[in-house]
């Protein structure tokens, strides 16, 4: 597996089956960035609540998460004052109103299952459209003296989603791009290492001819990228990473692929800490394996322990 | 016999001779013997590790391929300590090296003869002591000296090639599903959205 999938698997799977025998339920689990999930049936076994606690919440509301998830899950979701305690987002579905055609309830459950995607969505669609309406107001620079003046306005909000502890993304549109900066941390001098190693073929792997189109990565360790360098309390050092994506118009065209797009570059944190983990287990197998072929070497100058020799019918020589 | 490894003009230029010098620098050494401590009664310890008798060290040797990639072999009347400083060109090697030698060291009572520290300015040290080489076959040790030094290369330089890649493939595969797509709706699209 080397894309990370941006539903919940378990969602997904529990859905499934209670959809089709509706079943007491009471999980609780986590998705990335310490999301919380809490999947219950607290009256009947046909109302199942589906809630989710997402630490960024505070900073999501604010570029219209609810809104955007009250569009996405009209008739699902609960008004704020019914909320589970403890969580941010709840859910309710219930089993006895569910669509007819098998199609319908699959997309409906993948719905469900993207409810984590669907709440990080909102800080990049409105960062898209405002991009969209920034592109209609702006204006050619008519002459060398104008072009000076005119970029300290055109800039759109610099959004801040502190989607982990220390860790945050920030999104700006401009009249002709999205810029995208993940902050990361890497706690382990190994990971930072290969952490370096992996932005570096980020960096490199747009030279492909195929990969043209892809958006621009950059990175930068210690300092923080020019967009967000004015920005209070962030962190340089040499654990701290930086990376930057350009979105053009074109990765946003059309809804679906603005939802791919969306739904990538929000889970690029983990992809990439995910595979840094997966490269150091992969060299510790190796490593095992190494040091057993080693010790087979040393072994070998030990000299092998005279046996007592028998014969065919099992009897032994003794001497005398 | 011709191999694939002397069209390689880095290995057989230097790395051929640079362990046929560890291998009889090493072979010379390892003439040890029984050797009760002459401070400590009943004691027997290698003497290249108590170092309280000054005459029955010999001359320490530093066997060198070029700055980063030397051996220091320090026989004693019943011990050699033979200290190996690994090549490390970049951050990745030193990383790679350090969790080599580290993950190697960890478990050194299975590799009787393997130091559990090295000494300061090496990456990995051995220590022969007589009791070794009574007990196992002289010149197997040292072929496993020297495979090792070969092999400890090899290993590294493969761990970092295939590092890179993973991170490759990584990049391509995560980039290449964030691409294409050049139509225009987009505005009507987002309108929706707008709060």
């Amino acid at each position: 597996m080397i894309l990370l999938e941006s539903h919940s698997v378990i969602i997904n799977d529990v859905l499934t089956d209670r959809f089709e025998k509706a079943s007491r339920a009471d999980i609780q689990f986590v998705d990335y960035d310490n999301v919380r999930f809490h999947l219950s049936t607290p009256s009947s076994k046909t109302q199942l609540l589906l809630s989710m606690g997402i630490q960024c919440w505070p900073d999501l509301i604010k570029y219209g998460a609810r809104e955007h998830l009250q569009s996405e899950y009209e008739g699902y979701l609960l008004p704020q004052d019914q909320t589970e305690p403890e969580y941010d987002v709840s859910l309710v579905i219930d089993l006895e109103k569910l669509p007819g055609t098998t199609e319908e309830r699959s997309a409906l459950i993948s719905k469900l299952a993207h409810l984590k995607s669907t709440a990080m969505a909102s800080p990049f669609l409105s960062a898209f459209a405002e991009q969209s309406t920034l592109q209609a107001n702006y204006k050619e620079p008519a002459g060398a003296q104008q072009a000076d003046l005119a970029p300290a306005g055109e800039k759109g909000e610099l959004k801040i989603v502190k989607y982990r502890e220390e860790e945050a993304i920030y999104i700006q549109a401009s009249h002709d791009r999205v810029t995208i900066v993940f902050s990361t941390v890497f706690k382990e001098e190994t990971d930072k290492v290969f952490g370096r190693v992996f932005l570096q073929e980020f960096v490199d792997a747009r030279k492909l001819n195929a990969l043209q189109n892809a958006p621009q990565v950059m990175y930068s360790n210690r300092e923080p990228p020019l967009e967000i360098r004015h920005l209070p309390g962030l962190k340089n050092g040499e654990d701290w990473g930086y990376v930057t994506f350009v979105l053009f118009p074109r990765h946003f065209a059309n809804p679906s692929q603005a939802l791919a797009t969306i739904n990538r570059i929000q889970l690029f944190r983990d992809y990439l800490h995910y595979h840094i983990k997966c490269s150091k287990a992969y060299m510790h197998s190796r490593m095992r394996y190494r040091v057993a072929e080693f010790l087979k070497i040393l072994n070998r100058a030990k000299p092998e322990v005279a046996t007592e020799k028998k014969t065919a019918t099992g009897r032994s020589f003794r001497t005398r | 016999m011709v191999s694939l490894q002397s069209f390689d003009p880095s290995r057989s230029n230097t790395l051929r001779p640079y362990l046929n010098a560890v291998r009889a620098t090493l072979t010379a050494a390892l003439t040890l013997e029984n050797f009760s401590s002459q401070v400590v009664e009943r004691h027997n310890k290698p003497e290249v590790e108590t170092s309280t008798s000054p005459e029955v060290l010999l001359h320490p040797l530093v066997v060198s391929r070029n700055e980063s990639e030397r051996v220091l072999i320090e026989p004693s009347v019943n011990s050699i300590r033979l200290s190996i400083a690994i090549k490390q060109a970049d951050e990745i090697e030193k990383i790679l090296c350090h969790k080599f030698t580290r993950f190697m060291m960890m478990r050194a009572e299975g590799f009787v003869i393997l130091r559990r520290k090295p000494l300061p300015g090496y990456d990995i040290s051995f220590l022969i002591t007589n009791f070794h080489s009574e007990s196992m076959l002289k010149h197997k040790l040292v072929d496993f000296i020297i495979q090792f030094m070969e092999d400890v290369d090899k290993e590294i330089s493969e761990m970092k090639l295939s590092l890179n890649a993973r991170a490759r493939i990584v990049a391509e595969s995560y980039l290449s599903t964030v691409s294409i797509g050049s139509s225009s709706d987009f505005v009507s699209y987002v309108s929706e959205f707008l709060p």
